[in-house]
């Protein structure tokens, strides 16, 4: 048989749970092979941002290529694809695993399969990728592999006699994940003389070069200077560099097919490379762009503010700067009478907004006020117009409205037995209808469809709570569905606050407003005069809660001596009140905006 | 901001002695005070420590007259009254002093110390300062006191008799288990001894103490002790004592006036362990502060390195540090003091102001500025305005 250009080339993912040792795993691979010296491997190479670091995280796709010489002798260039490891990521998971040939689950041999896992390797199963099982962490005194491989094969369907066992964290077994790599995984297809056809796995914006791809070579071959076009947008560009991550950028004359690696080609922004799209050549076009090409829908929404009004310049520079290297990062301005200037920010979940926020204080050091995060609603008006109402205060009077319908999602839940009943229990709270439920050994998968309004509260805390942190939950969208839904506005000392208002279902209306007041009494501290909270379903007060005023603040004794500690009592009680916004004559503090948020149903 | 510079004489100037020693730490106290140790207090040393400090800032102060002076602590009447009566002597021969100055000094009722008062009078003292804090034996435990109760009492008895000009009582409310009627029995008692001035605070409890780390227990609610305050200075004011600052009641002309000089944003220089102070020179206004330790302090009193902290005020840090001082006072001040003390125009806090009257915390009227009810009694949020 005649060698092919792409017999020792080997594309692959690595699909883990948080914390079962994905990145670990790969600064071993990097080390095995030489990609850096001692001295340049900084702990966990791919998780490169500090918050990803942090949160055990990976958010942005990324590659590194390897050369490994096998057992055999031979060479292989094996391309270690990072996906990003959160459900609020699935279709950037799907568009790295698209460009691999086999991928690794790696499972803790102690703690076993969780639903992410599960999920993500049905969608290799599903795009035709091999799979290696990989139990991890073996060495840890609670590892049981017996019971995870049979976990494994209920669970996820494959075979799991042949897993490799390795720890990530002593290097025993690492070797033996390369071989099985060499040795399982085929080697990618494709035509080299057909015209070229990359897929981007993903973009990011670099300061120096603009924005970066990362492409996997389906057909044909890249070269610098080649005149390119991005069949989703029809834009045309002029390759400047090609190369391959060592995980050094390293500039390469071309990528071939199989190959992959990263292209600069004079983008401007990333959404004009977006994940997912085909890249092929001008002169000499493919005929058909590679399927699968979706546009990042956002799916949460919330109003951001910062509460120092003279900080929205700097917040609008953060917003856009994030956005560089975020396309599914949507924001638009939007102002409110009691919080001033602001943007309605669009996330893909809860995990992307937490994010988001995170870097938004962290990098920026803005103090922000976060509303309560909504999903966006599909509403028919009377005159038959169909809106999309993303800020409950913008809900149009209910006279005019026809029908309000609220996303659905369809949500795998995977868990011990024992917790089936707390689950489900929890799932019907939050209005949801079963669809599914599958033994498989000691753990069930049981499927939900659930309103999305429900999740972005505070679902994936409750859920960790009734199951003690074993269950766990992927989920996509499914679609608009028609429900009786109205909107609960909070009025502080009589005036309505825009961003307190919540969109939730009829049938909750009045317990949700009730606590809602309830709890923020709890968050609003005493002041000099008293705070009346009340909750509103249009003209109705449903609620009403009072925080007394505070009789009196003033430090009892003070030597003028020593003026330097009396100065610091008070600088804390400024900066306390930094972080509180005045809304007329009361201070209202930041978490009070996420009241809504510790409204439990107990 | 340009100011009309007036000559640093034109501001009057105190003088702060700190004797950073007591026979035993309170659970609550935050000043700058140490157990005595079995070695016991070094008198003597200490006392030309001071001289020398004192002597080192002479030049900075020269040609100035010292218009009180406050032996404060620790607890000052440890000392012998000859050694007071040595320090009174040093100061009084080194710098001017207005005629009849006030001279106040610490101290604790405690039956050794009541023996001294006589002594400390005849050493020149003439406002003796008692730290009673209450006359309930309980709350005197639960507070770390050494004194009793009947000490106490008769304590003050012998300073009112050992013909101080003006005595006063430290005495604290809100205090742990302390109900309203406990409170105002401590306060009768106090009344009933008829000092001309009276100190009266509730116990804050301050970060760095063992009431931090270990609160204790039963305090009274926020809202108790803010009855506490009303009940006991409407007590205070039927009995003649009128309230001038948040903590300090007085009879008549009984006024601290070493303290109304910190309120008044005067000058002033401290010496001894930890003292703080702030003064003015032809060109600016600045603070410093010694070292805490004692061991350290006699080290170093009289040479530079005793100066610690030294810091210019910059405008910002003038118009916050005079608010927070003046606005103590009930009477507030007068705009006159402000521009005086601080080499400020009006300007630098006329729109704070402004927006204080606007918000019903501070009235204005004939050139002076005081907090009104409320704004008194919100005096923090009243000083933000100036932050």
């Amino acid at each position: 048989m005649a060698e092919s250009a792409t017999d020792h080339i080997r594309n692959f993912s690595i699909i883990a749970h948080i914390d079962h040792g994905k990145s670990t795993l790969a600064d071993r691979f990097i080390q095995l092979c030489g990609g850096l010296t001692e001295r340049e491997m900084d702990e966990q190479v791919l998780d490169s941002m500090d918050i990803e670091r942090e949160r055990g995280i990976t958010i942005k796709a990324q590659s590194v290529s390897l050369d490994y010489t096998a057992g055999n002798g031979e060479t292989y260039k094996l391309n270690l694809i990072d996906t990003p490891g959160h459900v609020d990521f699935s279709y950037e998971v799907s568009r790295s695993l698209t460009a691999c040939e086999g991928a690794l689950l790696v499972v803790d041999a102690a703690q076993g399969v969780e639903a992410q896992t599960v999920a993500n390797c049905y969608t290799a199963v599903d795009i035709g990728l091999e799979v290696i099982p990989v139990l991890n962490k073996v060495d840890l005194p609670a590892a049981d592999p017996e019971r995870v491989k049979s976990e494994i094969e209920d669970i996820v369907g494959i075979d799991a006699s042949e897993a490799v066992e390795t720890s990530a964290k002593t290097g025993v077994g690492v070797q033996d994940v390369l071989e099985a790599i060499v040795r399982d995984l085929p080697a990618p297809e494709g035509e080299a003389d057909q015209p070229l056809k990359a897929l981007i796995i993903d973009s990011w914006f670099d300061n120096y070069l603009g924005t970066v791809s990362l492409v996997r070579i389906v057909d044909g071959v890249l070269k610098k200077k080649d005149r390119i076009r991005l069949m989703a947008t029809g834009a045309e560009y002029m390759v400047d560099q090609v190369g391959v991550f060592t995980p050094r950028r390293t500039e390469t004359p071309e990528l071939r097919v199989g190959e992959v690696g990263f292209m600069v080609a004079g983008i401007k922004d990333i959404k004009s490379a977006r994940v997912g799209d085909t890249v092929t050549l001008r002169d000499r076009p493919t005929a058909s762009p590679l399927p699968g090409f979706k546009e990042a829908q956002p799916r949460v929404f919330a109003g951001l503010y910062p509460i120092n009004s003279g900080d929205y310049p700097m917040f609008r520079d953060a917003l856009e700067k994030l956005s560089l290297n975020d396309a599914s990062l949507h924001f638009e301005p939007e102002s409110s009478e009691a919080l001033g200037h602001g943007f309605r920010c669009g996330f893909l979940g809860m995990l992307h907004m937490e994010i988001i926020q995170e870097r938004l204080e962290r990098e920026y050091d803005l103090n922000l006020i976060t509303t309560a995060p909504t999903v966006i609603y599909e509403v028919v008006t009377k005159s038959g117009d169909v809106i999309f109402v993303d800020n409950p205060a913008r809900l149009p009077d209910v006279s005019l409205i026809d029908e309000i319908r609220e996303p659905m999602i369809v949500a795998h839940l995977l868990m011990p037995q024992d917790y089936v009943g707390s689950v489900m229990q929890l799932c019907n709270d939050k209005r949801g209808i079963q669809k599914d439920m599958q033994y498989m050994g000691r753990q069930v998968m049981i499927t939900y469809e659930l309103p999305l309004s429900e999740v972005v509260l505070d679902f994936f805390d409750r859920l960790k709570s009734v199951s003690r942190g074993y269950a766990s939950m992927d989920y996509e969208f499914l679609e608009f569905r028609a429900a009786d839904v109205c909107r609960v506005d909070v009025l502080i000392n009589g005036e309505r606050v825009g961003p307190l208002s919540v969109i939730v279902h009829r049938s909750n209306a009045q317990y949700r407003g009730r606590e809602l007041v309830k709890a923020m009494r709890k968050i609003i501290p005493r002041q000099m005069f008293d705070v009346a909270l009340q909750a509103a379903i249009g003209g109705k007060i449903i609620a009403r809660e009072t925080v007394k005023a505070l009789r009196k603040n003033v430090t009892a004794k003070c030597y003028g001596g020593d003026v330097t500690r009396k100065r610091k009592l008070l600088e804390k009680q400024k900066a306390g009140k930094k972080r509180m916004k005045q809304i007329g004559s009361v201070e209202i503090p930041q978490e009070a905006f996420l009241a809504v948020l510790k409204v439990s149903e107990d | 901001m340009s100011v009309k510079l007036q000559p640093a004489e034109a501001i009057p100037l105190s003088l702060y002695v700190h004797t950073p020693w007591c026979v035993k730490k309170c659970p609550y106290c935050d000043f700058n005070s140490h157990a005595v140790t079995e070695q016991g207090i070094p008198q003597q040393e200490y006392i030309d420590a001071l001289v020398r400090d004192l002597e080192f800032h002479l030049p900075e102060v020269w040609g100035r007259r010292l218009s009180s002076v406050f032996i404060g602590g620790g607890t000052p009447s440890l000392f012998a009254p000859e050694a007071i009566a040595e320090l009174i002597t040093a100061i009084r021969t080194r710098l001017p002093c207005v005629a009849g100055m006030e001279v106040t000094l610490e101290a604790n009722p405690g039956t050794v110390e009541a023996d001294s008062f006589e002594g400390f009078r005849q050493a020149g003292v003439n406002r003796l300062s008692v730290g009673v804090q209450s006359f309930d034996d309980q709350c005197l435990g639960k507070l770390g006191r050494i004194h009793s109760a009947d000490e106490a009492v008769a304590a003050v008895s012998r300073a009112l008799d050992a013909g101080f000009a003006s005595v006063n009582l430290d005495l604290m409310f809100g205090l742990p288990g302390q109900s309203m009627s406990a409170a105002l029995a401590d306060l009768e008692q106090a009344l009933a001894l008829a000092p001309g001035h009276l100190s009266l605070y509730q116990l804050t409890i301050e970060p760095n103490t063992p009431f931090m780390h270990r609160p204790p227990e039963k305090l009274p609610a926020d809202d108790v002790l803010a009855e506490m305050q009303d009940v006991l200075a409407g007590k205070l004011e039927s009995a003649g004592l009128e309230r001038y600052e948040v903590s300090a009641y007085a009879s008549g002309s009984l006024q601290c006036r070493h303290n109304r000089n910190y309120w008044e944003f005067g000058d002033y220089l401290g010496i001894g362990a930890g003292a703080h102070s702030k003064l003015s020179n032809a060109e600016t206004m600045y603070r410093f502060s010694k070292p805490r330790s004692p061991g350290q302090y006699l080290a170093e009193a009289g040479q530079l390195s005793a100066v610690r902290g030294h810091r210019r005020l910059e405008e910002a840090d003038l118009r916050f540090e005079f608010m927070l001082n003046a606005l103590r006072l009930r009477d507030g001040f007068s705009i006159g003091l402000f521009e005086g003390h601080t080499r400020l125009s009006y300007s630098a806090i006329s729109e704070s102001v402004g927006e204080a009257v606007e918000r019903g915390l501070l009235v204005e009227h004939d050139g002076r500025i005081q907090a009104t009810e409320t704004g008194y009694r919100f005096l923090s949020d009243t000083l933000l305005l100036f932050s």
